[in-house]
C-alpha cells in the first residue's frame, strides 16, 4: 500500500489548518496580491530590475561529473543559474498569527525545492537561491500564511512575537518596518534588515479577528482555541512523550 | 531604593500603549497625590539599528518622541508595556484602580499589587552613583544608560 502522509493528529480547526498548510496538494488561498518589484524590495537583497549576481557559472556551462545523484535530482531555476543563496526571515505573533515557525518549516519541507529552513521559538528563516526565494517568497506572502499585522518579515531585530500587540493591532516592531497607514493598509517602508525604502510597499490590510481565528495554526486558551481542548492532538503528544521517555531507560526484553 | 512601608502596584494594559495614551494615562495618574515614584516600562525602541546587517544606522520609530506630563517632558524611548507605581498608602491605590477602570475602555487592564522595583542597589548602580546615592532614585533608570529620572511637580 502507499504511504499516504497524514501530516498531523487532531481534531480542532488550528490542527486542521496546520494540515492543509503542509499539504501540497492543497492550494492554499491567496488573499493579497504583492509585485514581484515590491518582494524584491522587502526582501532588499538586490536593486529592482538588476541582474541577479552568481555564486558560480551556470550549470549549462559547467563541466558536471558523470554522478547518478545529479542525473537523479533536477536543479531548480535559481541552482541552474548559479544565483547567489539569499533569505527571507518571518516573525510570527502568538496572538494568533496565520503561521507559526515549526508550522512554517514543515510547510516549505513539503511544498518547496533546494532550501534550507532555520526555525528558532519566534521566527524562522528560509535560505534558498535568489530567483527560487523570490518566487517562494511571494508565494508565503500571497496567500493565508501571511497577516499584514501578525506576521512580520524581519531579518534582523526580530524581537516582539510573545509581546502584547500594539493598540493598532500590530505586532511589536522596534525597527518599525511596517506602519499601518491611516487608510488601513500596512505598508512596509523598510527593508528585512531595517534600511529605509525609497518608496512604502504595500501588503494589504490585517485581517479580522475571526479569519485570523479561523486561520490560526497556533493554540493560544486566551485568544484562539485552547490546547486542551484538542483531546486527539493532546492523546498524541502524550503518547510520543510516554515513548521517549521510556525508551530513554532503553528497555531491554528478558 | 524600595521601602517596604510602601505599597507598590503595576498597571498592564493587554495592549501596549501609543505615546498619546500613556500621555493621558500618566497625566491622569499625575493628578492622583500620593504618587511616590512611577516608572514606564516596555521593550525599547534605539535610535540607532542595534545589530543585523543595518547596524549603526538611524532608526526612525514613530513611537519614540516626547511626552508632556503635568510640567514636565518626557523624552520616551520604549514602547510604554506597564507603569510600576509606588504610592502611599492602600487608600491610593482604590484611586488609581477607579480611575484606570475609566480610562481602559477599548481594551482590558490589569492592575498588580506586589514589589516591581528594586529593594537594595546593584554593583552596577553602587558602581554608578556611589556609596551615598539618593536611595528615592535607584531603580527607576537603567544605571547603564546616561539618563536621569523626570521628576514631575504638581499643583498639590
Amino acid at each position: 500500500m502507499a504511504y499516504k502522509p497524514q501530516y498531523g493528529p487532531g481534531t480542532s480547526v488550528v490542527a486542521e489548518n496546520r494540515r492543509k498548510q503542509m499539504n501540497p496538494n492543497q492550494k492554499l488561498e491567496k488573499v493579497r496580491s504583492v509585485t514581484d518589484e515590491d518582494i524584491v524590495l522587502i526582501l532588499g537583497h538586490r536593486a529592482p530590475g538588476s541582474a541577479y549576481p552568481t555564486a558560480h557559472p551556470p550549470l549549462a556551462e559547467q563541466q558536471e561529473p558523470d554522478c547518478p545523484m545529479r542525473k537523479l535530482v533536477k536543479p531548480t531555476e535559481g541552482a541552474k543559474a548559479g544565483d547567489r543563496v539569499r533569505y527571507i526571515q518571518f516573525a510570527d505573533s502568538m496572538f494568533n498569527a496565520p503561521s507559526q515557525p515549526y508550522q512554517r518549516t514543515y510547510t516549505e519541507m513539503y511544498r518547496f525545492r533546494g532550501i534550507d529552513p532555520g526555525t528558532l521559538s519566534g521566527r524562522q528563516i528560509v535560505e534558498c537561491r535568489e530567483r527560487d526565494l523570490e518566487k517562494y517568497s511571494k508565494e508565503l506572502i500571497e496567500t493565508e500564511m501571511f497577516d499584514p499585522a501578525l506576521v512580520g518579515i524581519r531579518g534582523a531585530t526580530v524581537h516582539g512575537h510573545s509581546l502584547r500587540l500594539a493598540e493598532d493591532g500590530m505586532m511589536f516592531d522596534m525597527l518599525q518596518r511596517n506602519v499601518l497607514g491611516d487608510d488601513g493598509i500596512v505598508k512596509y517602508v523598510k527593508n528585512q534588515i531595517g534600511e529605509p525604502l525609497d518608496r512604502a510597499v504595500a501588503v494589504g490590510k490585517p485581517m479580522d479577528q475571526k479569519w485570523l481565528k479561523a486561520h490560526a495554526t497556533i493554540y493560544h486558551s486566551l485568544v484562539g482555541t485552547a490546547y486542551r481542548d484538542d483531546t486527539e492532538y493532546i492523546e498524541y503528544v502524550q503518547r510520543i512523550h510516554s515513548l521517549r521517555t521510556k525508551y530513554g531507560f532503553m528497555p531491554k526484553e528478558e | 531604593m524600595t521601602n517596604a512601608a510602601f505599597p507598590q502596584l503595576r498597571i498592564v494594559p493587554v495592549r501596549m500603549l501609543k505615546p498619546e495614551t500613556a500621555e493621558r494615562l500618566l497625566n491622569m495618574l499625575a493628578d492622583v497625590a500620593g504618587i511616590r515614584r512611577m516608572m514606564i516600562h516596555g521593550p525599547g525602541l534605539p535610535k540607532v539599528v542595534p545589530y543585523g546587517p543595518a547596524r549603526g544606522s538611524p532608526n526612525p520609530h514613530s513611537d519614540r518622541k516626547a511626552i508632556r506630563v503635568a510640567d514636565a517632558e518626557i523624552a520616551l524611548r520604549v514602547q510604554v508595556g506597564m507603569v510600576i507605581l509606588e504610592v502611599e498608602d492602600a487608600s491610593v491605590i482604590e484611586e488609581v484602580r477607579s480611575l484606570c477602570d475609566g480610562f481602559f475602555v477599548e481594551f482590558p487592564y490589569l492592575l498588580q499589587e506586589g514589589r516591581f522595583m528594586k529593594t537594595a542597589p546593584t554593583l552596577v548602580d553602587y558602581a554608578k552613583y556611589g556609596p551615598d546615592a539618593d536611595t528615592s532614585l535607584i531603580g527607576l533608570t537603567d544605571p547603564r544608560n546616561g539618563e536621569s529620572p523626570v521628576v514631575i511637580r504638581t499643583k498639590q
